[in-house]
């Protein structure tokens, strides 16, 4: 069954929201979420800690279930159709976590192969380690010895091998040197230029501005605005990020 | 797909140096206890021939005596090893190996290790059965208890699950692969045992490599149970401490507290006599009788032969009044033997299957009594052959009694039998129970274990459905 809607105004979304909601017993996490992200768009969810980003994380990958409404990837529910939709999604983590005694390629193997990608061939993992940004020499080595920026770009590689539609990134750029940070931000440039709709959860104004296409506010649950990366400055941005989430309203 | 998981979980685990030394452990340990049990089986197993030899030697050359006296002088029986018992040699150092036969007793068995070892040696006697049954599941635990714990935390299980993979999927392919580190240690472990069964004297048995099999598939059930049950835990734990504390927990309650509360609970239920005890009751019986077992009279006995051959005086009788006294007196020992020993018996009977029970508490009492029945070290087994030893005692008496009997007449000391009669008595020949009999012996542990094995992997799969992936 194919979840998605027609629209008549342009591409179909990738990532899309209805109505979706999370309660944690008494405390809503995700109030009624409407979203929609095209092709080539990056939308940055900013917010507060506890604003629901990564719940809206969780809830498109399927990790929790939904308390109402539906969280589609290319048009499939992810509630029912689990695998269908985590095959078409990448999730990059705050801190992307490797197995240790293995090398950046083997994990590159490990976690293509398991997105459906089957045995991609030394050659292939080494050329997309090297465009995810890793110096060719570390590919080999145990990843026990990477940096974060490192395991980042391994993260960023899994993506790429995966030839997801859709990314997920939840806090992608925490804890990275402004290098690092930059290099990053072209690489999911990069993944956008290829038609990939990219969601980013982050705390970070400036990469929001900077990164992303469109921007929506989350205070306690609620998507309380969206914006246009275009029709805003950095200063714009973080004035209005403050006026929305100064605290006027509790959990619900 | 799972074997990516599998080839995955396999180079991660024997790239661990926690993994290689403990495996280079526990198979050393393996190796050296089987190397060391097979050297002592096979030493064992000569000494044995050669005693055996030697008393067989004695007996025919003992020279012209009288058949009661050379039914007092007995014959040494030595229990054989099977091939087997270098893997366990399970209640063998406790029960003794050997048995003298003589006339009107039936003997305790002799050479028992463990009456002579030190507390020390006991302790110390590592044997491939207690490495399987111990030392194997402990690395089993330690290999797997973070299995899903450890990638919950570390936070690779999050972006494991976000590839599409599945919990089942990747459970499946977690067990195989720390299935496949595992099979690096037994696998050589399990040609050396099996290259041992082929060079061993097998012993009187059927079909070792049948019995090896088996103790091999038990052993592998055994070791799947606790695969399972690490899994499971490891799935449903908050984090990897909690997770291997529990396992750790269940651990030592299989293997030292249940076998050891199984043990005191079916002496309890089911209490057998002292050793003292026993012997001064038979000796008791044996001087009174009890109940409808009557100690022969020998004027009854005399009068009784008298009145069968038609004569007036015991001088008249073709026959040796005294070989047929004794002869009563051995029929009527035998019948108290029977009566304390089958009670004995069946005691210990009692207390098996109530162990058996229990095993339902902990898989390590099947399988140990699996793999003591399945070498031959088991208290059926040296039953079976105690059972062996003593129809031939009172074969050898019967027969003894017998030549005196009719080539004697009463009141005539001075006959003295030969080598003849001495070469005519048969040596025991044993044959110990075929497969079958051992299996149907251990029905019980076998439906226990088999139970613990679907109980365990039914919890893992059903953990595992109901994991959490933070």
């Amino acid at each position: 069954m194919t979840d998605s809607h027609e629209s008549n105004t342009g591409p179909k979304p990738l990532l899309e929201a209805r109505g979706l909601t999370k309660d944690y017993g008494d405390t809503r996490a995700l109030d009624s979420l409407d979203l929609a992200i095209a092709p080539g768009e990056v939308y940055c969810l900013l917010g507060p800690n506890g604003a629901g980003k990564t719940t809206t994380i969780n809830l498109f990958l399927g990790f929790v279930a939904p308390s109402a409404g539906q969280a589609l990837v290319s048009g499939l529910d992810v509630s029912t159709h689990d695998r269908e939709s985590k095959r078409r999604l990448a999730y990059i983590p705050e801190q992307v976590m490797l197995y240790r005694n293995l090398s950046g390629i083997e994990n590159l193997e490990y976690f293509a192969a398991l997105g459906g990608q089957g045995s991609l061939g030394r050659e292939r993992l080494v050329e997309i380690l090297v465009e995810a940004g890793l110096d060719g020499d570390a590919a080999g080595r145990r990843v026990s010895t990477y940096s974060k920026g490192m395991r980042q770009k391994v993260g960023i590689a899994i993506a790429i091998a995966k030839e997801a539609d859709a990314l997920l990134l939840d806090e992608p750029t925490s804890g990275l040197d402004p290098t690092a940070s930059s290099e990053f931000s072209a690489l999911v440039e990069r993944l956008r230029n290829r038609g990939v709709a990219v969601l980013m959860a982050t705390h970070d104004l400036f990469r929001a501005k900077d990164t992303g296409t469109r921007v929506g506010i989350m205070h306690y649950g609620r998507l309380v605005t969206e914006l246009s990366t275009a029709e805003v400055g950095h200063a714009d941005l973080e004035r209005i990020y403050l006026e929305h989430v100064s605290d006027n309203g509790g959990p619900r | 797909m799972i074997h990516h998981i599998v080839r995955k979980e396999f180079a991660d685990m024997i790239r661990d140096g926690r993994f290689r030394w403990s495996a280079i452990l526990v198979g050393s340990l393996l190796l050296v206890s089987l190397a060391h049990g097979w050297v002592q089986a096979r030493k064992a197993s000569q000494e044995h021939a050669a005693a055996q030899a030697t008393t067989r030697e004695h007996w025919e050359t003992q020279g012209e005596k009288n058949p009661h006296s050379a039914a007092h002088y007995g014959v040494y029986a030595f229990k054989p090893r099977l091939a087997l018992s270098f893997v366990d040699e399970g209640v063998d150092p406790f029960t003794g190996t050997s048995v003298w036969l003589e006339a009107h007793r039936q003997n305790d068995f002799l050479l028992r290790p463990a009456q002579d070892a030190t507390a020390a040696q006991r302790i110390g006697a590592l044997t491939a059965a207690q490495v399987l049954q111990h030392l194997v599941p402990l690395l089993i635990i330690l290999l797997t208890f973070g299995a899903f714990a450890s990638e919950r935390e570390r936070g690779t299980l999050r972006q494991l699950l976000a590839t599409g993979v599945g919990w089942r999927e990747l459970a499946l392919g977690k067990a195989l692969g720390a299935s496949g580190a595992l099979a690096l240690l037994l696998v050589p472990a399990a040609v050396a045992g099996a290259a041992a069964l082929v060079v061993a004297n097998p012993g009187p048995t059927a079909s070792p490599l049948a019995r090896g099999a088996v103790l091999a598939g038990a052993y592998l059930a055994y070791f799947v149970v606790f695969l399972a049950l690490s899994l499971a835990v490891s799935a449903r734990a908050r984090s990897s401490r909690t997770a291997l504390v529990f396992l750790l927990a269940v651990w030592v309650v299989n293997g030292l507290v249940a076998p050891r509360v199984a043990v005191d609970l079916s002496k309890r239920v089911y209490p057998t006599p002292s050793a003292f005890e026993f012997a001064r009751t038979v000796e008791r019986e044996m001087a009174d009788g009890v109940e409808d077992i009557a100690p022969p009279d020998r004027d009854e006995s005399t009068e009784r032969l008298l009145a069968e051959y038609g004569v007036e005086r015991v001088e008249d009788l073709p026959i040796n009044a005294v070989g047929v006294y004794l002869q009563e007196s051995e029929e009527f020992g035998n019948r108290i033997f029977d009566r304390n020993y089958g009670a004995l018996w069946d005691a210990f009977r009692r207390q098996g299957i109530l162990q058996e029970t229990l095993a339902a508490a902990a898989p390590s009492i099947a399988v140990r009594t699996l793999s003591m029945g399945l070498a031959g070290t088991d208290v059926e087994q040296h039953r079976h052959f105690a059972e062996a030893a003593e129809t031939y005692r009172r074969d050898l008496m019967r027969q003894m009694n017998g030549d005196m009997t009719e080539n004697s007449l009463t009141g005539d000391f001075s006959y003295a039998a030969g080598a003849e009669l001495w070469e005519s008595v048969p040596p025991l020949e044993y044959e110990a129970p075929p497969l079958g009999w051992v299996l149907g012996n251990r029905i019980l542990s076998l439906a226990v274990l088999g139970a613990w094995l679907a109980g365990a992997v039914l919890l893992a799969s059903a953990q595992v459905r109901r994991a959490e992936v933070a």
